[in-house]
């Protein structure tokens, strides 16, 4: 699996996770999609630092991985416990309705 | 062979990917998203890491997806329309064009041969590591953790305090 091709697959598909994330992040109206979509873009540079770490023999980009996936679980139940305040205030999840918060 | 096997399981992948972020519900968009998590794991498994592939499997699908279900479950779904509308689409569209193939240009053009040294990290390396040389990021990222824990346990107290409008 260390060809030349597959490294090329790789970031192709890690890129597109990303960009995905980042359509999903400014076009859906709902808070918790938003949040699911930056899991997205985290998954993309996950992907991206496996294959690195693969390619140069190395174990520091899994480690990073390591590090970011439980920052990532840290960064969810915070915004979502964030999330649910805000609906408890606004009755809905709709993130039009949260434009006070740029103050 | 393999290439065959990781292309199909990226394209999967991909599929449930988008499908987290066209699907109007977002109890849809959370089965998606593991759909997507289990692919990646696959992605890893290929890639030689099953350490990472496990880590995906367990806190991922089993702990993050968990909890966006059970805030779903708590909140109303559909209080929402589900889109924005379609100058958001457009410039988003654009801009992840945009970024994609800045990222893709400048990562294929700096690809470096594979060094041939790969093989599987093992538990007991990564544990090795874990305590030699990646010490003091492990010791601040359990600091960490428990300011979360204090983080969220402040706002779920607070919420009880904060009035109705």
């Amino acid at each position: 699996m260390s060809n030349f091709s597959s490294v090329y697959w790789t970031q192709f598909i890690a890129i597109a996770l990303i960009g995905l994330g980042m359509v999903g992040f400014l076009i859906r109206r709902n808070a918790i999609v938003v949040l699911m979509s930056i899991e997205l873009m985290l998954n993309g540079v996950n992907l991206l630092l496996i294959e690195a770490a693969h390619r140069s023999g190395s174990a520091d980009g899994t480690m990073l991985v390591v590090f970011i996936i439980t920052i990532a679980a840290g960064e969810v139940a915070v915004g979502l416990g964030i999330l649910l305040n805000l609906y408890r205030i606004k009755h809905s999840s709709d993130t039009e309705l949260y434009k006070e918060l740029q103050g | 062979m393999t290439d065959g096997i990781f292309i199909a399981i990226g394209i999967f992948t991909l599929l449930c990917g988008s499908s987290v972020i066209l699907c109007k519900s977002p109890v849809y968009s959370a089965f998606s998203l593991i759909l997507s998590f289990f692919g990646l794991a696959g992605l890893y498994i290929l890639l030689e890491s099953p350490f990472i592939a496990v880590i995906q499997v367990l806190v991922y699908t089993g702990a993050i997806v968990v909890l966006f279900v059970y805030v779903v479950m708590l909140m109303n779904p559909n209080s929402s329309g589900a889109y924005r509308n379609w100058i958001f689409m457009i410039v988003s569209a654009f801009l992840a064009w945009a970024v994609s193939l800045y990222l893709l240009k400048a990562l294929t053009l700096g690809v470096a041969p594979a060094v041939g040294g790969a093989h599987a990290l093992s538990l007991k390396e990564v544990a090795t590591l874990l305590f030699t040389k990646y010490l003091w990021p492990f010791e601040i990222l359990s600091i960490f953790l428990v300011v979360m824990i204090v983080a969220v346990f402040a706002l779920a107290k607070q919420s009880k305090e904060t009035p109705n409008e």
